[in-house]
C-alpha cells in the first residue's frame, strides 16, 4: 500500500528563498519495494545497508557531542517504544562535561560500546552541537563492518556519517535526532510527525521518495548516484583530514544554519578548491539559515547566487530548497545508498533506488 | 630555500589594493603618508578608490585587474593589501603568477591574506609579508614598535622579536622556514592548490572573534590534517574576542590549544604579538628563523 502524504509547509523549508508563498512537500513511502529482509546483503553501488529494524529491536541512544539530560531523550524514547523497539539509553545520556555529554574517553567509550553491541540494531545519536571529531579518530570500526546498524544523527555527526561513508562503506541515516522529538506527539504539527515518521520509514528498510515544488533556480536534469553530505561548516572542517569524502560521481546534500553569507560563499570555494563539486551527479541545497551581515558589510548575494557561480560550469542538476537541515522540515535522509535526484520545471523528486 | 624578493630602496614604488573587503581611501591616508615618510612612493589600485556599494572593494574582476597589475607591473616593488575581510579565495585561482615567479615583490597582509601568502608560499616558494594593514596606522598608531617592524622587514633588517613567556610555553628552541596566518584562513585552505605543507617548518597562528568550540575544531583539523605532527616549533599569537556557547566550552583558547599541543615536544610559545589587535609583528613567511622559547625569555630571531 502507499502512503502519501501531502504537506503545506510555510516558509519552514524555504530559507535562503525569495519566494515568499507557500512551498510543499511530499513525502512517501512505498511499501510494495520494502525489503525488510537481508538487507546487509544488499549491495549498494559498493555500500552495504544494514538490516532493517524488525519489533523489539533495540536502539541505543549516546551523546558523541553535545550533552543532554534524560528529560530531554523522553519524547524520542516514548515515540521510538510507541513503534515496537526497546530504547538503551548509553551512560553518557546525562552525563555533562562542560559543552560535552561527558568526557573524550566517556562519550568515545559509549559509543565504542554501541557499535560493537550486536544486540544494539541501531544508534540514533542524542543531540549535535560539537564533540564528533574529537573522538572519531578513536573509534575502533571492526566490529561495526563485520556487523553495520543504521547511525542516524546530523550537524555535528556529519563527521561520523562522512567518516563511515570514506572508511566502513556503510550507509546511514542523516536526521533529526532525540532533541527534535515534539514533546507531546498529539499537539504536534503535521511537519514535526512526518520527519519523525521518515526516520521509522528509513529504519523499517523502506524507500525514501520525496516530491517538492521546484525553486525557479533549479538546475534541471535527471541523475541517479550515491547520496552523501551533511553539514557544510562540518564538511569543510574535515577537508584534508582522514576522515575528507570523495564525491566523485555521487549526489551531494549540505546545509547550514548560522552563518554569515561570506562564510557560506567561503566554505563552497572550499568545496569547490578540494574538487568535490567538479565530478557531482548532483547537487543538493538543504536550508541555509544566514546570520544576518553586520552593518556596512552586506554581502549582496544570495545563496542561490553564491551556489550557482560555482557550479556554472558543470553541467548536473541542483536543486535548492530541499527540506534538510537545522529547520523543522528535515527530513531522514539514507547517506551511502543509491538515489534518483530529478528536477524539471516543474517539482523535483528525490526517490531511493 | 625560498625565494626572497628584493629589499626595498629609497624612491621604490610600493602599490596599494584592496583585494577582498572594501576600505574607503581617506582610512589609508595615514598609512599612505607613512609610507611614503619612509621613502616610498605609493601607487593606488582602482580598488582603493572603489564606488562599490557591496561587501567587496570592487568585482571579482576588479580586484582581480588590481591585484595581478601590481604583481605584473615591473615599476611596482611591492604590493601592500589595504585590508582583509573576504574576498581572494574567489580570484586566487585566476592570478597568473608567471610573471610575479620571474621577478617576486612583497606582497603585504594578513588575515583574508593568508590565503595570497599561502598560496605563493606553497606553489612558487616566494616569500612574503604578513604585517600590519592600513587601519593599523590610523588613530596615532602609525609609528608604533610594530608597524615600524614593518618599515625594517621592508629594508631588509632582520628581525628579532621578544615576548613575554607564558604557562603554557614549552621550553626548548628550533630553527626552521616561517609559515602560517590566520588559522581560519589555513583551515578553509585544507585540501586546496593552496593548502601548505608544515614539516620541519615553524607554524604561527592567530584569529579573531572565534567561538572556542570552533578554534578547538581548527586545532583538530590541522593535526587530524597532518600540519601539527613534524613542526620543528608552534607560535601562537592572539586569539583575541574569543566566542562562548550558551554552555559554557570550559577552556579559553590558549587551554584549548595547549591541550593540542601538548602530544608533541617541539617548542611551543603563546601570546607572541602577532594578532587582529595592535600587537602585531612583521613577519616574513617562508623565511628562515630561530625560536626560543626558554623559562623568563621568547625570541624569534630571523636567520
Amino acid at each position: 500500500m502507499n502512503r502519501k502524504h501531502f504537506l503545506s509547509v510555510a516558509g519552514a523549508i524555504a530559507f535562503g528563498s525569495s519566494v515568499p508563498f507557500k512551498r510543499r512537500v511530499f513525502y512517501e513511502t512505498d511499501d510494495t519495494k520494502t525489503n525488510d529482509t537481508n538487507d546487509s546483503n544488499d549491495i549498494n553501488g559498493g555500500y552495504r545497508k544494514p538490516p532493517s529494524l524488525k519489533q523489539g529491536d533495540v536502539i541505543g541512544i549516546t551523546s558523541p557531542a553535545g550533552f543532554i539530560t534524560f528529560e530531554e531523550i523522553q519524547p524520542a524514547k516514548t515515540v521510538l517504544e510507541s513503534w515496537g523497539y526497546t530504547i538503551l539509553p548509553g551512560a553518557t545520556i546525562g552525563k555533562r562535561n562542560f559543552t560535552f555529554g561527558g568526557t573524550d574517553e566517556e562519550r568515545l567509550n559509549d559509543l565504542q560500546q554501541m557499535l560493537d553491541d550486536p544486540k544494539i540494531k541501531a544508534i540514533m545519536c542524542a543531540r549535535g552541537g560539537y564533540g564528533s571529531i574529537r573522538i572519531v579518530d578513536g573509534i575502533d570500526w571492526t566490529k561495526f563492518i563485520a556487523q553495520p546498524k543504521w547511525l542516524i544523527g546530523f550537524s555535528d555527526i556529519t563527521v561520523l556519517h562522512n567518516h563511515i561513508h570514506k572508511h566502513c562503506e556503510i550507509a546511514s541515516i542523516h536526521s533529526k535526532m532525540t532533541n527534535s522529538f515534539p514533546d507531546d506527539w498529539t499537539k504536534a504539527e503535521p511537519i514535526q510527525i512526518e520527519t519523525i515518521i521518515s526516520i521509522k520509514d528509513a529504519l523499517k528498510g523502506k524507500k525514501m521518495s520525496y516530491t517538492l515544488m521546484p525553486n525557479s533556480q533549479n538546475i534541471t536534469g535527471s541523475t541517479d548516484g550515491i547520496l552523501i553530505g551533511g553539514n557544510l561548516k562540518t564538511i569543510e572542517s574535515l577537508a584534508g583530514s582522514n576522515s575528507d569524502i570523495n564525491t566523485d560521481g555521487k549526489l551531494l546534500f549540505v546545509e547550514d544554519t548560522g552563518e554569515y553569507l561570506y562564510s557560506i560563499d567561503r566554505m563552497f570555494w572550499n568545496l569547490k578548491r578540494t574538487g568535490k563539486l567538479k565530478n557531482l551527479k548532483g547537487l543538493i541545497i538543504g536550508g541555509f539559515k544566514i546570520k544576518p551581515d553586520d552593518a556596512g558589510e552586506e554581502f549582496g548575494k544570495t545563496v542561490q547566487d553564491i551556489v550557482l557561480e560555482k557550479v556554472k560550469e558543470y553541467a548536473y542538476p541542483v536543486c535548492f530548497d530541499f527540506p534538510v537541515g537545522h529547520q523543522r522540515a528535515n527530513f531522514a535522509l539514507k547517506c551511502g545508498v543509491q538515489h534518483r535526484l530529478k528536477i524539471t520545471a516543474t517539482d523535483v523528486s528525490l526517490n531511493e533506488i | 630555500m625560498s625565494k626572497i624578493p628584493p629589499y626595498l630602496k629609497k624612491g621604490d614604488t610600493i602599490g596599494i589594493i584592496a583585494p577582498a573587503g572594501f576600505m574607503p581611501l581617506d582610512r589609508m591616508e595615514n598609512c599612505i603618508d607613512t609610507l611614503n615618510d619612509w621613502g616610498y612612493h605609493v601607487n593606488t589600485g582602482i580598488t582603493t578608490q572603489s564606488n562599490s556599494q557591496t561587501y567587496f572593494s570592487g568585482s571579482d574582476a576588479e580586484r582581480l585587474e588590481d591585484l595581478q597589475k601590481m604583481l605584473d607591473d615591473s615599476n611596482i616593488k611591492a604590493v601592500f593589501c589595504a585590508r582583509g575581510g573576504y574576498g581572494i579565495s574567489r580570484i586566487i585561482d585566476k592570478l597568473n603568477f608567471s610573471k610575479f615567479r620571474k621577478h617576486p615583490k612583497w606582497v603585504i597582509g594578513y588575515s583574508d591574506i593568508t590565503v595570497l601568502h599561502s598560496h605563493i608560499y606553497s606553489n612558487y616558494k616566494i616569500a612574503s609579508l604578513h604585517a600590519p594593514m592600513a587601519a593599523a596606522f590610523n588613530d596615532g598608531e602609525f609609528n608604533n614598535q610594530f608597524i615600524l617592524s614593518l618599515k625594517d622587514a621592508l629594508e631588509g633588517k632582520k628581525a628579532e622579536y621578544e615576548c613575554l613567556p607564558q604557562d603554557f610555553n614549552h621550553p626548548g628552541k628550533c630553527s626552521g622556514e616561517l609559515v602560517g596566518g590566520n588559522l581560519s584562513l589555513l583551515v578553509h585552505l585544507s585540501g586546496t592548490e593552496s593548502d601548505i605543507t608544515t614539516k620541519n617548518k615553524i607554524l604561527f597562528l592567530e584569529d579573531v572573534s572565534e567561538y572556542l568550540y570552533n578554534i578547538d575544531r581548527m586545532f583538530l583539523q590541522l593535526k587530524r590534517s597532518g600540519k601539527l605532527k613534524k613542526l620543528a616549533g608552534l607560535v601562537i599569537g592572539g586569539f583575541t574576542d574569543s566566542k562562548d556557547t550558551e554552555r559554557p566550552f570550559g577552556q579559553n583558547a590558549y587551554e584549548i590549544i595547549a591541550d593540542v599541543a601538548k602530544d608533541y615536544s617541539y617548542p611551543v610559545c603563546f601570546g607572541f604579538p602577532v594578532s587582529h589587535e595592535k600587537e602585531n609583528y612583521a613577519l616574513k613567511i617562508g623565511v628562515k628563523y630561530q625560536l626560543r622559547v626558554e623559562e623568563n625569555r621568547v625570541s624569534l630571531k630571523e636567520g
